[in-house]
């Protein structure tokens, strides 16, 4: 009896051993020769859907967009034929499951209570929020080890960042910076997206300012029931874009344009409403959507020298 | 004091409510620009229109739901004998938020004058369904059974719009707000044929406050003094159906009002119908008013949903009634 206790931790930790050493040499081609043996992916929030795509990787997995449904037109042609693993809110734990991935993508914001249960399906990689797009490719670009590409359109990203301030600085000279609003339009009210969503840190990196209102709310959005709340969002350049593309939210944006206080703004009366694309704006999150949001506001700087 | 008095002074804080409700908002209008935007309105000044257009649209809303809804009140705690009765019993408040969930997410029907009218066939339907359940069986209406219909239906109805929300989540961000109750942005001329049949419905229920004495004798005297029980009561649930299934397509479901402000005028008044009905309107116009007035400018810039604040105001003076035991009718 006493012998075979002995010998028993000895035996485990030669288990132990062999298993670690297999593991060990299982993972090891995948870190010497990227893109061998591709590594399969679920992105279960849709930044983490456009940084992959960003880096080249088609993901094994992915969950159904905001609108656009199935998947955003921007990045349908890359994620033809991927199945889906339900809503990003409420994932399908055994569809994941039956797919074998080799990483998950998550966000702690959305998935913090099944982190567990992923765990136990694969490695997880948890970014904390959905829509820092930053942090998101750089986070992805070391665990699909492409690290080096996630940086070099991190670096591809910051030039073409300041090119444009550069341009805007000169279109808007004596202006610089003017301060701008974020408008989405929905069936009953307005939101007002802030400095800390996802636009406002792609502004704020343009180096456009925010009115005092702005500033000083807390939180990603302002939601504005009432018309008679509009002038908190009054500023030089209004960016407006529709919830859906339905009756209801183009009758209350032709409702808005016809307010008197509406009128009264600085955008409005300056001829700065630029009607630009939701899904970049508000709901992709990622880098690719960034980017596309670098080419509508292209289109501001390109216009006439604003007096 | 006499109810005249008092009743007078509950019009009077009607009127005072009015005017703080035209004048309070995002920006304060004073008093003196309120009354030249009725006397002389100026359509270039900013806050004329915003006077005479939202804010005065959402003042007379405010004033015909919160009349509504405790009339119905008052109504549905004589019909059925049950002190804890209000308009939601009835399955009105989830029949009409079922409606529009349903068409707002199957039938993609997603503008601001369906919905209303949508919410109001939606409190109907339910209105008639607990009646029927109510009514099947052993002839004469019996009150117990109205209210366990009425239950059942409610969850019914409850569980459906569930089921359609968890399908459909977008759907779910929109109906949110309005499901919590809302009186901001509707527009005067969709929503003037409801306001004119709550307006004829708590007419009817002025002249059926005799009526309502005589049943709450209880079934056999009202039989003995030669009442129709059955046409009285019929009468009655239509009207319900009429004050509340308007209220809740205007507002949204907004709770409280309709419990709490009978049993208010109850000790404050009297339990005379005749008093009781005409001090339920005022007095739950008045509440209304106030609770959409505080909700306009508690969190500027946002607002808070109406039916919060009666909740938030509700629950405590409910507690405090219920404590000193109040007596029913």
């Amino acid at each position: 009896m006493k012998s075979e206790i002995r010998h028993q931790p000895s035996r485990r930790t030669l288990l132990r051993l062999s298993l670690g050493l297999l593991a060990f040499r299982l993972c090891t081609p995948a870190w010497a020769q990227p893109g061998a043996a591709p590594l399969r992916v679920i992105t279960l929030f849709q930044g983490a859907t456009d940084s992959a795509v960003a880096l080249g990787v088609t993901p094994c997995g992915i969950v159904d967009s905001w609108s656009e449904k199935p998947t955003y037109r921007y990045l349908r042609t890359a994620l033809e034929h991927v199945p889906h693993v339900g809503l990003e809110t409420q994932p399908s734990l055994e569809d994941i499951v039956l797919l074998k991935p080799d990483v998950i993508i998550a966000s702690r914001f959305r998935h913090q209570r099944i982190a567990p249960l992923l765990k136990q399906i694969a490695p997880v990689v948890m970014l904390d929020e959905v829509f820092e797009f930053k942090e998101t490719l750089l986070q992805m670009g070391v665990a699909l080890h492409r690290q080096q590409m996630a940086v070099a359109l991190l670096e591809q990203w910051q030039r073409r960042v300041a090119q444009l301030r550069a341009q805007l600085q000169r279109t808007f000279a004596g202006h610089w910076p003017p301060t701008v609003a974020v408008l989405e339009i929905r069936e009953d009210h307005v939101r007002s997206h802030l400095p800390a969503s996802f636009a406002g840190s792609v502004l704020n990196e343009l180096g456009f300012s925010w009115n005092v209102a702005s500033q000083a709310a807390s939180g990603a959005s302002l939601k504005i029931t009432s018309k008679e709340s509009l002038p908190v969002v009054n500023a030089d350049i209004f960016f407006v874009f529709m919830r859906a593309d339905s009756q209801a939210v183009q009758q209350n944006y032709d409702s808005l344009l016809r307010h008197p206080l509406w009128q009264q703004m600085r955008a409005p009366q300056r001829q700065q409403v630029w009607q630009v694309d939701g899904v970049p704006w508000s709901m992709s999150g990622g880098i690719m959507g960034a980017n596309l949001m670098l080419d509508d506001i292209a289109r501001l700087a390109a216009a006439d020298s604003i007096s | 004091m006499s109810n005249g008095l008092k009743l007078g002074c509950a019009a009077l804080a009607l009127l005072l409510c009015s005017l703080l409700s035209l004048a309070v908002g995002a920006t304060w209008i004073p008093l003196s620009q309120v009354a030249a935007a009725f006397v002389h309105p100026d359509a270039s000044s900013i806050s004329h229109v915003l006077v005479t257009s939202t804010r005065l649209s959402r003042t007379l809303m405010a004033i015909a739901v919160g009349a509504s809804l405790a009339v119905a009140g008052a109504l549905m705690q004589a019909l059925t004998r049950n002190p804890l009765a209000s308009p939601g019993l009835f399955g009105i408040n989830a029949g009409a938020s079922f409606f529009i969930i349903l068409f707002s997410s199957v039938f993609s029907l997603s503008s601001a004058d369906a919905w209303l009218w949508c919410a109001f066939i939606g409190a109907a339907v339910a209105g008639c369904l607990v009646w029927l359940i109510g009514n099947m069986g052993q002839g004469s209406l019996n009150p117990l059974r109205i209210v366990l219909a009425g239950a059942a239906i409610a969850a019914l109805f409850s569980a459906f719009s569930q089921a359609l929300l968890v399908v459909n989540q977008d759907g779910l961000d929109t109906v949110l707000f309005w499901l919590a109750g809302s009186l901001s942005e509707r527009s005067l001329s969709v929503a003037a044929p409801l306001l004119v049949c709550s307006l004829f419905a708590l007419l009817g229920t002025l002249l059926l406050a005799g009526q309502l004495n005589v049943l709450n004798a209880g079934e056999e005297i009202a039989t003995g003094l030669g009442q129709r029980t059955g046409l009285i009561r019929i009468a009655m649930s239509v009207l319900i159906v009429c004050l509340a299934g308007s209220a809740v397509a205007l507002a949204g479901s907004i709770g409280f009002v309709g419990l709490l402000v009978p049993h208010m005028v109850r000790k404050g008044l009297s339990i005379d119908h005749r008093w009781l009905l005409p001090g339920c309107a005022l007095t739950g116009a008045v509440l209304l008013l106030l609770a959409d007035t505080l909700a306009r400018v508690v969190m500027l810039p946002q607002e808070v949903p109406v039916g919060v604040m009666t909740a938030l105001f509700g629950a405590p003076f409910f507690i405090i009634l219920a404590r000193r035991g109040g007596r029913h009718g």
